[in-house]
């Protein structure tokens, strides 16, 4: 597991998106255990502390759960999963819309292309496996 | 104090390889140097023995007998000692400089020890009194080991007395052996004084830089002043003073000299040196 | 805590430290950034009572460094400070013998870790596993601040790899770090806090997640506006 940081953005957000994204795929299940700060730091190549801090904000949006001194864990929040899963889209929707705003495409036209690309992408993938 | 021993340790193990060689070449010339002359008086007094028909009593009447001398006054025993001090007087400084200038800088490690900084200059300097010490007392043992090899080659009726001390051309036995406790305890007391001096020249100069060579030849000047200002001050006034008081002064300036030297010395450690 | 506090240094004529402050917290990270030359080495050796300073004041835990700081305090230079002629167990000893603070399980576990073998003489190793062994010896002592002068420079970069995968692990944690580097690309991401230096002065201290967060600029470019200032 690593991620191309940014140098841009705060290291811990990425993290913490790193996360979401994970979550948003299936990769983690609800209450599912996830790495100890310390095994994250190594696998992402990141500090400790700015693990430590993605975990804090990760808890304090109810992401993850720590009882005592056991592992962290995913949610079992279906609620907080699913606005997970709902963000993210909206963020790639968002970015994604302004960039053909830009170029001042017709929605249709647009759509269209993108379903084309999309289905054609998921039929390669089908293939190769 | 246990870090002081643990770094004489580590420092005579240091040098222990070069030793060994200066130990090794010292047994090794003198020994054979001893069988060489012996053989040597040997052959040529029965050859003429031989040729004048004479008899041991008639050659002794001639020729005179061997003297031990004979064999101390020679290179095989003389160099290897030269060559030893020679190597010390270098060690005295290199014991410093090979701890800035190696290769490794080691002189980092020595200076973060959790110990007195003044801890490796006292282990430096025993390890150098350790060393001179060792030397002479290997060549006590081989003058003694010496005479065993002179005595299986030439016949006692055709040698003459030896003492080390009465040993005319070589007045530096006295220096190296001296015969009571005190003298001992002077010379090499005198011989810590001067290594201690020497080391916080070292110091200065790695403190100071360029402009430290000046100093430390002004500071080892100064000493030497310092030292022998009761010698001079006995030469003016001749007959002026007792032995007693004339030992005291020199008592009170060496204390003052390496007393000097040491809080010199601890200061810069602490406050001035540089790595 | 670690302060350095208006700290001025002359070389002869040339100030090479110019009214220096900064502070390195413990369980931080910070990185001493600037050219060579700029002092940032200079630094590191007055903190360790290894070169004199002409004025200002440096403490640790808010004490002045003395021979019991050096229990909890280490430098590890930009070249070994072992004698060439030990192997890496005689090493060891050796650490073990001054320091109360020598951790040989960590030695052990350090050591596996980057694959050496402690029968090696250390003038036998390669460039990066000198390095490594300079790097274990230091971090193998209990102690809450290490100083490091250029730990990735001039070795191979899987030995830099190995070497910035200590930075992320259990071996530097809760303890305090200043690291000095020329080249703080790589490294970007390890790091809590920037000094950066020019010329012997400190010309900013900064929180690199806070400047990423408030004003969305990498460490690279900040360094961008304060040098071409």
């Amino acid at each position: 597991m690593t991620i191309n940081f940014n140098n841009r953005d705060p290291v811990y957000v990425q993290v913490i998106r790193h996360l979401k994204e994970q979550i948003a795929k299936g990769f983690y299940e609800p209450g599912q255990e996830i790495p100890s700060r310390r095994e994250l730091a190594n696998q992402l190549k990141i500090n400790p502390n700015t693990a430590q801090r993605a975990y804090k904000e990760m808890e304090e949006q109810g992401l993850i759960f720590t009882e005592g001194n056991m592992p962290s864990c995913i949610t079992k929040d279906e609620a907080v999963l699913k606005n997970v899963r709902e963000e993210l889209i909206i963020e790639a929707v968002d970015l994604f819309l302004g960039s053909i705003k830009s170029i001042d495409v017709p929605l249709a036209e647009v759509l269209e292309l993108v379903k084309k690309k999309h289905d054609a992408e998921s039929g390669e993938a089908e293939e190769s496996k | 104090m246990k870090n002081y021993l643990k770094l004489v340790n580590f420092e005579v193990n240091r040098f222990f390889k070069l030793y060994l060689i200066l130990i090794g070449l010292t047994m090794l010339s003198q020994l054979i140097g001893a069988g060489i002359i012996s053989q040597t008086y040997m052959k040529n007094a029965k050859q003429l023995m031989a040729e004048n028909q004479l008899s041991m009593n008639q050659y002794v009447e001639q020729y005179g007998t061997f003297s031990f001398d004979r064999f101390t006054d020679s290179e095989w025993f003389l160099l290897p000692i030269f060559f030893c001090i020679a190597m010390l007087m270098i060690y005295v400084f290199f014991i410093w400089y090979r701890d800035w200038f190696g290769k490794n800088t080691f002189i980092y490690r020595l200076f973060m020890l959790p110990t007195e900084r003044i801890a490796i200059y006292f282990a430096k300097l025993t390890t150098i009194m350790l060393l001179v010490l060792g030397l002479i007392a290997l060549q006590i043992l081989l003058i003694l080991m010496e005479k065993q090899i002179v005595n299986k080659i030439i016949p006692i009726d055709l040698q003459s007395n030896f003492s080390i001390y009465a040993s005319s051309t070589l007045n530096m036995w006295r220096w190296l052996y001296p015969t009571s406790f005190t003298e001992f305890i002077l010379v090499y007391a005198l011989g810590l004084l001067f290594v201690a001096v020497i080391f916080t020249a070292i110091l200065i100069e790695r403190s100071y830089g360029l402009k430290g060579i000046f100093y430390a030849i002004f500071y080892g000047l100064l000493s030497l002043g310092v030292f022998f200002a009761p010698i001079l001050l006995v030469n003016v006034y001749t007959n002026y003073f007792y032995p007693l008081e004339i030992f005291l002064m020199v008592l009170v300036t060496s204390m003052i000299v390496l007393g000097s030297a040491i809080w010199i010395a601890n200061h810069l450690l602490k406050y001035k040196i540089r790595v | 805590m670690i302060e350095v506090k208006n700290v001025n240094k002359k070389y002869g004529r040339k100030q090479v430290l110019k009214d220096i402050s900064f502070t390195a917290e413990k369980g931080e990270i910070t990185c001493l950034i600037g050219i060579n030359g700029v002092g940032k080495t200079t630094i590191m050796k007055a903190i360790m009572a290894l070169t004199p300073i002409n004025s200002g004041e440096i403490l640790m835990d808010g004490e002045k460094i003395t021979k019991k700081s050096f229990e909890k305090i280490t430098f590890i230079p930009d070249t070994i400070t072992m004698l060439p002629q030990m192997k890496i167990n005689e090493a060891f000893a050796f650490m073990a013998d001054f320091y109360k603070s020598w951790n040989p399980q960590r030695a052990e576990e350090l050591l596996q870790f980057f694959k050496l073998d402690p029968n090696e003489r250390i003038a036998n190793l390669s460039k990066g596993n000198t390095a490594k062994v300079n790097m274990l010896l230091g971090l193998s002592l209990d102690v809450d601040y290490l100083l490091m002068d250029e730990p990735f420079s001039g070795i191979d970069i899987f030995s830099r790899e190995q070497i910035a995968e200590v930075f992320t692990s259990h071996l530097i944690e809760e303890r305090g770090v200043i690291i000095t580097t020329h080249e703080i690309s790589d490294i970007e991401h390890l790091i809590d806090k920037a000094v950066l230096m020019d010329d012997g002065a400190v010309l900013r201290e900064f929180s690199v997640e806070e400047v990423r967060e408030n004003e969305g600029k990498s460490v690279v470019d900040v360094m961008r506006e304060v040098y071409r200032a």
